[in-house]
């Protein structure tokens, strides 16, 4: 089958089958329908793989409802698969898989609802990283994020409602930004076509309306991206939705916002020189800001899922500081860390989802000790753990070092260091975390007892091989296909050659020992003396106090916090 | 002050300003190029031979759009009746909710009549309103939307029990999850006789008869399907909602 | 006046995020929200609209006519799905957030306890 035919399939075979669930829900035996989604997942990574070796000739497209362009005038809305974009189909197939083999059996009270829901939501993010329209891109956007709503509040705990009006909210308003910034690019251009509005912008590339639009989409992207300070929602909601679903959160829908920006500045604004100089100089400060609050605010944690959302807060803002390096190695580097990135957070969030099932609980505090009797699981952790926090070997080291040697191109050899320090603080947590609960180390907690927290529970449902194996070969893939991944992404990039040697080369291993670092001092907390404890407490204790008073749970003051952001964006674009 | 409240303030003094200046720059109210808009209605007209010319967009030149647009209702209204039931599970009561202690008033005759009456006829319009959807405005979403409106008069004149007998939530179900699988398999149709997806394989038929516009009118009858069984599901739920909670219910 | 729609577009954007970021109520929230999507209705329809043009129905008007542009038209059609699909979710939440705790503002909820 040609490219161009099975390029609309990666959209219609999941929304198809959603649709069929939903009419046929009540007649088909139970397990069908995990049946069904595990298949339409996998048939999609299918879809996605053939669509990488069609788009390695040159990017595939496909008019819906066969509107060619006539004189050179788009009519219709195209969908156009480059590589990046088919390796994200391939990706968001494959992750889905892991999550419904995670999920076998676990969603049986919701009936084929849940099903549903995950397969809409599926198909939206395929068509997301698709499409070829501004418009399009809109509806795909919001279809994502309405079965997302609809999927954190599942457990309708309190506290998982409040995460997901949060959610809803805010979300919502940076889709109404997006719709803003779509009106005023038609008002000016009478284009939806992303890559005809981005002829025509650069034909006006100092126009004030270009600029407002550009804005407003940024928010828009950088909301579901969480992007500080458009990040607050996230942890509200990544910590009470149900184990699989934050799987894909995490996994996949956050880094979809830095794609959709690397999108929009590929295309639309790519003749823009103000909006490339808010990409180069603004968003990179807003990706350090949030890989370094995420890292900080991470290592304060005690319940897991937020630990892991804070975490994913600081692992986007690196993907946000390599794209903003605005070259085709960064890019290269960005897409390989998204990749890898979103395996190992998967991963760790299935083996707090084994936690939840098997342990009772996901309090690192409170789970002292109790992870022994699923020891296995311990092992996984652990090792993501490492990987999280700069181990210096598979997709996340390459990517790292692409992202170094990109920075240094740029004439910013420091920037690396920073955004590894991120990562490294959000490794100490997940190390400390580990050791406390699977090795029963660290008996006195410091800073993370005063985390917020909550007693949970997912039922007893299912083997625990079967909850196991999905994260250990998200996690296998994560390590051992580095090359291969570095690679594609490179290829996709136009980024030319791996660089043989990074200008830092001791960066990982100070990460990776700095996240060790954090981990024994936090789980040997006991045994260090009064005179090392107390200055290191006095420095590192209003800063966790300060970010603990930002996070509020007001979804007041989060639109508050967006709104400013918006200002600095406007400013951004002001100031030049 | 509230903090919140200096912090928005604080980013106003930035926005207003820019959005007063852009309010200037753009381009000039109801004197500006349309190009595309232009290039619809004309393809539209003449190709399509349809007389309204947003289903055209809707259901044609954009019909991909509104394929996301019904999934997006689709998901809304699933995820709305997953987490109203909850716990609450999701067997149909034979007896309409009840606050303990408060009388249920008798239904007047007037309204079971006017509800009698007034039904079939909201249901009339409701279809005329979607087959007419290449014709005059309207299409799916309105005529779906009334069609449900419809059904909300069974349940005002007949009673819960009735309503339930009549219109089951499987049913709903069926028609809303049927309706999006006709629209994503017609979409597939283009796709097998070797075309693009969606599209439009049907003849376009005489400009202003009910049967122009080719695929338009059965994308519409998906679409209002969907909308039809959706928003009445959502009503369901909401009205179960009322019911007094049970030993052993939240 | 040529700026008007736009400034009306950006006075509902403006004083909707007012009302959500004082809300004390959920659902006065949520119709704060609906009215900051109303601005993208005003947006889009003023971007499509055209000096003395009828509607982009051509059912009893000749072929040929101006008219207005209709694919605004069909973006707010998906618009206003788009608010009802939000708004039909965050009333559900609402709801459920009533049921549990008793109070719908949003200042006396905190999503986990501390």
């Amino acid at each position: 089958m040609s490219g161009e035919t099975l390029l609309p399939l990666a959209v219609a075979l999941p929304l198809l089958g959603a649709a069929l669930l939903l009419a046929l829900g009540h007649v088909i035996p139970k397990r069908a329908s995990d049946m069904v989604a595990l298949l339409l997942a996998l048939a999609l990574a299918g879809i996605g793989a053939w669509l990488a070796r069609e788009a390695a000739a040159g990017p595939v497209t496909h008019w819906f409802g066969g509107w060619v362009p006539q004189g050179g005038r788009p009519l219709g809305i195209a969908f156009t698969a480059d590589l990046a974009g088919a390796g994200m189909v391939c990706f968001i197939g494959l992750v889905f898989a892991a999550c419904f083999a995670f999920a076998w059996g676990y969603f049986e009270p919701a009936g084929a609802m849940f099903h549903v829901l995950m397969l809409v939501f599926m198909g939206a993010m395929a068509g997301f990283c698709l499409t070829a329209d501004l418009f399009n891109l809109f509806v795909w956007f919001e279809v994502m994020s309405v079965a997302a709503f609809a999927l954190t509040a599942y457990h309708l705990e309190s506290s998982a409602i409040e995460g997901a009006l949060n959610f809803t909210i805010t979300n919502s308003l940076a889709s109404f930004m997006m719709l803003g910034g779509i009106g005023l690019l038609y008002a000016r251009f009478g284009l939806l076509d992303m890559p005809a509005l981005g002829r025509a912008a650069a034909e006006a590339p100092g126009e004030m309306v270009v600029a407002a639009a550009c804005c407003l989409l940024l928010a828009a992207l950088l909301t579901k991206a969480a992007m500080v300070p458009f990040q607050f929602w996230l942890t509200d909601a990544h910590a009470v939705a149900p184990s699989p679903v934050s799987v894909v959160f995490s996994g996949v829908m956050v880094s979809l916002g830095i794609f959709g920006i690397a999108r929009l500045g590929g295309t639309v604004f790519a003749g823009v020189p103000a909006a490339q100089g808010v990409m180069h100089g603004l968003l990179l400060g807003l990706g350090l800001a949030s890989a370094l609050l995420g890292g900080v605010g991470c290592l304060q944690q005690r319940h897991l899922k937020r630990m892991l959302a804070f975490s994913t807060i600081s692992h986007t803002g690196i993907l946000l500081g390599a794209l903003a390096l605005v070259s085709a190695q960064g890019k290269a580097g960005m897409l390989a860390y998204l990749l890898g990135h979103g395996a190992v957070k998967a991963a760790l969030f299935m083996i707090a989802g084994i936690l939840l099932t098997r342990c009772g609980g996901i309090d690192e505090i409170q789970l002292r000790g109790r992870g022994r009797a699923v020891w296995p699981a311990g092992i996984v952790f652990g090792l993501a753990g490492l990987v999280l926090g700069g181990l210096p070997f598979g997709t996340l080291d390459e990517a790292t070092r692409l992202l170094d040697s990109a920075a240094a191109e740029q004439g910013l050899p420091w920037l690396a260091a920073p955004l590894l320090l991120g990562a490294a603080l959000t490794g100490g947590a997940v190390l400390r975390a580990g050791g406390r609960i699977f090795l029963g180390w660290g008996r006195v907690s410091g800073e993370e007892e005063r985390a917020p927290t909550e007693e949970e529970q997912e039922p007893r449902d299912r083997p625990l091989w079967l909850m196991l194996a999905p994260a250990a070969v998200l996690l296998a893939a994560a390590l051992g296909l580095g090359g291969p991944i570095a690679h594609f992404a490179l290829t996709a990039a136009g980024g030319g050659e791996m660089p043989a040697e990074t200008p830092n080369p001791w960066l990982p291993w100070a990460a990776i020992g700095l996240s060790l670092l954090i981990a024994g001092w936090d789980l040997g907390r006991a045994h260090l003396p009064r005179w090392l404890r107390a200055p290191v407490e006095a420095a590192s204790g209003p800063a966790f106090a300060l970010l603990d008073r930002l996070h509020t749970g007001r979804v007041g003051d989060y639109v508050a916090f967006m709104l400013a952001g918006l200002a600095v964006l406007t400013l951004g674009f002001m100031l030049g | 002050m509230r903090p919140r409240l200096l912090l928005a303030l604080a980013a106003a003094l930035v926005l207003v300003p820019a959005a007063l200046l852009l309010a200037f720059r753009m381009p000039e109210f109801g004197a500006h190029p349309l190009p595309y808009g232009d290039a619809a209605t004309a393809l539209m007209l003449h190709e399509r031979h349809v007389t309204n010319m947003v289903s055209g967009v809707n259901f044609d030149l954009r019909a991909i759009d509104t394929l996301g647009e019904e999934i997006m209702l689709l998901a809304a209204v699933g995820g709305a009746v997953m987490l109203l039931r909850g716990a609450r599970g999701e067997g149909g009561q034979r007896r309409a909710a009840a606050i303990p202690g408060r009388p249920i008033p008798r239904r007047s005759e007037a309204v079971v009549l006017l509800c009698r009456l007034l039904a079939p006829v909201t249901l009339l319009f409701g279809l005329y309103v979607v087959l007419h959807a290449q014709l005059t405005p309207g299409g799916g979403f309105q005529g779906g939307v009334i069609i449900a409106s419809a059904m909300l008069l069974v349940w005002l004149g007949e009673g819960y029990a009735a309503w339930r007998r009549m219109l089951p939530g499987p049913l709903l179900h069926a028609l809303e999850g049927g309706g999006a699988a006709l629209y994503a398999l017609a979409g597939l149709a283009g796709l097998a006789l070797g075309d693009a997806f969606l599209a439009n394989v049907l003849p376009p038929g005489e400009s202003g008869s009910l049967l122009s516009g080719g695929l338009i009118p059965l994308l519409n009858l998906g679409v209002a399907l969907a909308v039809a069984g959706g928003f009445a599901m959502l009503f369901l739920e909401f009205l179960e909602e009322t019911r007094a909670p049970e030993e052993g219910e939240e | 006046m040529s700026p008007l729609p736009w400034l009306v577009a950006a006075w509902l954007f403006g004083i909707g995020l007012y009302g959500i970021v004082t809300s004390r109520n959920y659902l006065h929230l949520i119709g704060c929200l609906s009215v900051v999507q109303s601005a993208t209705y005003v947006l889009l329809l003023s971007a499509g609209f055209r000096w003395g043009a009828g509607p982009p129905i051509f059912q009893d008007q000749p072929p040929g006519s101006l008219v207005v542009d209709p694919v605004v038209q069909a973006l707010v059609l998906t618009d206003i799905v788009v608010g009802a699909a939000v708004t039909a979710l965050l009333l559900v939440l609402v709801l459920q957030v009533h049921k549990r705790r008793g109070t719908v503002d949003p200042d006396a909820l905190r999503p986990l306890d501390r």
